[in-house]
């Protein structure tokens, strides 16, 4: 047995595919399983935070043991891609399927889903009038009533990069430093702890990602709580989107099968199971996303290609760190 | 050249063992050294103007004040099971060291919870103060502080109490005889004879403090592993996760050469006569109760009511069906992994213990500070350093339990070598040198006259790393082979995404595995069997 564990690791099963994931297990592993189920092909499955994975795949080179790497932040795609890791895909219909700004140049890495980086508000505590732009949290008024997510999260470092992108960095930093002094001690790891404490009544408004607002109005229908659509006023910059993505890797020596995976997670059955699951909106225009969510074409968002997102990391690190927020 | 100039000489062939298991374990402190030297200077100067005063201070008080509350409670409680009899003291004796068992980041976890605004104790905190009153965030030095206490005396209490039972106990008659109250007696006689064990406890203690990862990140206090471990998840390079790596090591090698230096002004060997048990003084009612009471409280905090929680949260999820399978891997994982580096550690841990104890040469003291080096270096930058030797230098080993074997020794060597250390302190060179003169050689004299004298604290080492190994989370979540999951990943992997109900059956059997193993240290005096 020991010898066993300690043998590589593709000596052990049938050679499964192997699929590195920023994503969470419990959110990506039952969609995994119908594709095994519908086309016999094994996978083994590998958590982690989507920065260290793709920092990862670089130190491995190719002796990585990864075929695919899926993800829940199209800025670390794209810097696979930029680092060469990921393989330019060939797929009949892409480029109906899906929109320009959700995949890269190359198609080697395809947009799966789309998640807004949203106000969420408790409706018995604050005026959904008094907040017209995500701008508006850095208003002293706000002082003790504002959750925010740590600066470690994934999701504000691709915000603060589209708003910095659209607004400048003078803005951004001014609005950071605002929030910041508003939040006080209200800072989360957690996007479900910062809708928790909005439901609950301990602040009145939090930044998080659309869905964490209806993973809990699941669990809790009687909860004082809806998002804040803002930015939407003709010039104003619209929703922050993001999107889980996927690529296949250069050194895969199982390309067919990694292939058949991205063909499954975009067909309209892979695009209705993989967004339901989370409430994200499948990145398919043509797939309906769940009757909960208000419409995709009820709201704008902004319009940052998400490639961009790689290049923007460093210097929105710089401003998140010079503005104190931890 | 005489025969023991070479034995300990440079090239003798255990200086030679010694030196390549030094350069194994430093292997990571290079490659961090490095990477921060090859760092642009405006990293440097930009975390020296941002971060690292903030840093630096927050993990020099978090180690001051967690260091004097565990030697405080540490010390009382070991003073009150050698010297009292109370009822209970025999089941106190053993179940004061059952904190050992909880992960860091589990008890983290179950604090957060607990002292959440509107929780538990906020809401039993209001009801006696009124509705304004609010109880400290665990997201904070306290949160931190408290945390880490609960998570570390049970070390200085070990120590502490196989000390106490080690005290030739004339002193402390001498003591009592001239007329020395108890307080007294403590203070001026038992204290400072088991200064050794206390230094050698505060040292476990600090720098566990400084080197773990998990507790401080759920609390998301701004200590040094804690921003290291930020700047690893959400920036493309590691320069200044190594910067911040390299500045932690050489304010720990200051610590330990202090430590070191200490440890060399106070060293006893236990002069002949035999060693009395002392019997313990009985207690009346009053007294009794309140020593009940400060066991129950510690014991409580620390053990009873994490556990407690545990097993609830277990209970809810086996009800509502959400208990994930595979249990049995994952258990034997945990075990099969820990096992081996503990194991391999004891058997590469000896020649650098024996040789930095009976012959400290500046080499020979070298390669054990080499050895310590990464107990203090962060866990995610080690692994992250093996990572880059295996897949660039030997790829067809890259992927293995073996690398995280490695990782595993390279983190927990030094908590072992601390206990083996202080185990060939104590005996008497004297024996091994009458064994000598009578013909044996080294290693034979080593094997016969020393190891059974120092198999206690060889076991108690082994003890300790087997622990730690199975509590070990940044490398095992790093260098896992894939579909290789331990305990430890799936508190991990669960706890992460807010499922607390699902992050608790791995969270509580990692706690039963361990138990055992814990108990173990308590059943006897290991130090001096």
């Amino acid at each position: 047995m020991l010898i066993l564990t300690l043998a590589p690791s593709s000596l052990l099963a049938a050679e499964p595919l192997v699929v590195y994931s920023g994503r969470a297990e419990r959110l990506i592993k039952p969609v995994l399983d119908v594709f095994t189920k519908e086309t016999n092909i094994p996978v083994q499955l590998l958590t982690g935070s989507s920065t260290q994975l793709v920092n990862r795949l670089e130190a491995e080179g190719p002796h990585t043991p990864a075929d695919v790497y899926l993800t829940n932040d199209a800025g670390t795609l794209e810097r696979a891609h930029e680092l060469r890791l990921l393989k330019p895909l060939q797929i009949e219909g892409i480029e109906q399927m899906v929109p320009q700004a959700f995949r890269a140049a190359d198609n080697s890495w395809i947009g799966l889903s789309g998640r807004v980086w949203i106000i969420v508000y408790n409706t018995s505590m604050i005026n959904p009038e008094q907040i017209t732009s995500i701008l508006d949290l850095a208003n002293p008024k706000w002082k003790g009533k504002l959750a925010i997510p740590n600066a470690g999260s994934e999701y504000l470092q691709a915000g603060v990069s589209v708003i910095s992108a659209v607004q400048g960095e003078t803005i951004t930093e001014a609005f950071l430093k605002g929030i910041r002094d508003n939040a006080e001690n209200s800072v989360y790891g957690q996007s479900s702890q910062i809708v928790d404490a909005v439901a609950k009544g301990k602040v009145g408004l939090g930044l998080v990602n659309h869905y964490y607002i209806y993973r809990y109005l699941a669990d809790h229908p009687k909860a004082p709580i809806a998002p804040l659509l803002t930015d939407q006023k003709k010039g104003e910059m619209g929703l922050i989107m993001n999107a889980t993505g996927i690529g296949v890797l250069t050194h895969t020596k199982r390309l067919k099968e990694a292939k058949s995976l991205v063909q499954f997670l975009i067909s309209r059955t892979g695009q209705q199971m993989f967004s339901e699951r989370n409430k994200e909106y499948p990145i398919r225009p043509t797939v309906k996303a769940d009757p909960a969510l208000p419409p995709r074409k009820s709201f704008r968002v902004a319009q940052v290609p998400l490639a961009r997102l790689a290049e923007l990391r460093e210097p929105t690190m710089l401003l998140i760190e010079r503005s104190g927020l931890r | 050249m005489t025969a023991r100039s070479w034995r300990q000489g440079f090239f003798s062939p255990l200086s030679l063992f010694a030196l390549t298991i030094a350069c194994t374990l430093a292997f990571p402190l290079f490659y961090v050294g490095y990477s921060a030297f090859s760092a642009k200077g405006a990293v440097w100067q930009r975390l020296w103007s941002t971060r690292i005063p903030e840093l630096l201070f927050n993990t020099v008080t978090l180690a001051i004040g967690v260091g004097a509350t565990t030697l405080i409670i540490g010390v009382a409680l070991a003073w009150f099971v050698t010297r009292y009899d109370f009822w209970g003291r025999r089941v106190w004796e053993w179940a004061i060291v059952l904190p050992l068992a909880i992960p860091s980041y589990v008890l983290a976890y179950i604090y957060t919870y607990l002292l959440e605004t509107g929780g538990f104790i906020e809401q039993g905190w209001q009801w006696m103060m009124g509705a304004e009153a609010r109880i400290f965030s665990p997201y904070s030095f306290g949160g931190a502080w408290l945390v880490m206490t609960l998570n570390t005396f049970p070390y200085i209490y070990l120590l502490a109490r196989a000390a106490l039972q080690n005290v030739n106990l004339s002193f402390e008659e001498a003591a009592q005889a001239l007329g020395a109250t108890r307080w007294q007696t403590l203070t001026r006689v038992s204290l400072p004879l088991i200064r050794p064990s206390l230094v050698a406890g505060l040292f476990l203690v600090t720098l566990y403090v400084v080197s773990d990862f998990g507790a401080v990140s759920l609390l998301r206090f701004q200590t040094f592993t804690y921003a290291i471990y930020q700047q690893m998840t959400s920036r493309y390079d590691y320069a200044a996760a190594s910067i911040l790596s390299l500045l932690l090591v050489v304010f720990a090698f200051l610590f330990l050469i202090a430590e070191r230096w200490f440890r060399q002004r106070s060293r006893f060997f236990q002069t002949g006569g035999h060693i009395r048990m002392k019997s313990p003084k009985p207690c009346g009612m009053l007294p009794t109760l309140l020593l009940t009471a400060f066991m129950l409280m510690v014991f409580g905090a620390a053990f009873g009511i994490p556990v407690f929680l545990l097993i609830h949260w277990t209970w809810a999820a086996w009800n509502v069906g959400e208990m994930g399978s595979g249990f049995l891997s994952y258990i034997w994982n945990s075990a099969m992994l820990s096992g081996t580096a503990a194991s391999i550690a004891i058997v590469v841990g000896t020649p650098l213990a024996f040789l930095a104890s009976r012959y400290p040469t500046r080499f020979n003291l070298l390669y054990l500070q080499g050895a310590y080096t990464g107990y203090v270096l962060p866990g995610p930058v080690a692994a992250l350093a093996l990572l880059t030797l295996f897949t660039q230098n030997l790829p067809f080993l890259y992927g293995t339990a073996l690398v995280l074997i490695l990782a595993y020794l390279i983190h927990f060597l030094p908590a072992g070598l601390q206990a083996m250390e202080s185990a060939i302190q104590q005996v008497n060179p004297n024996i091994e040198e009458a064994a000598r003169s009578l013909g044996r050689h080294a290693l034979s004299s080593f094997w016969q006259v020393t190891f059974p004298l120092v198999r206690g604290g060889f076991i108690v080492a082994w003890i300790l790393m087997f622990l730690q190994a199975m509590k070990e989370l940044p490398a095992t979540l790093l260098l896992r082979p894939v579909g290789f999951d331990t305990l430890s990943v799936r508190i991990w992997l669960e706890a992460s995404e807010e499922l607390y109900q699902l992050a608790a059956p791995p969270a509580l059997l990692i706690i039963l595995i361990t138990l055992p193993v814990v108990l173990l240290l308590t059943k006897k005096n290991w130090q001096t069997t």
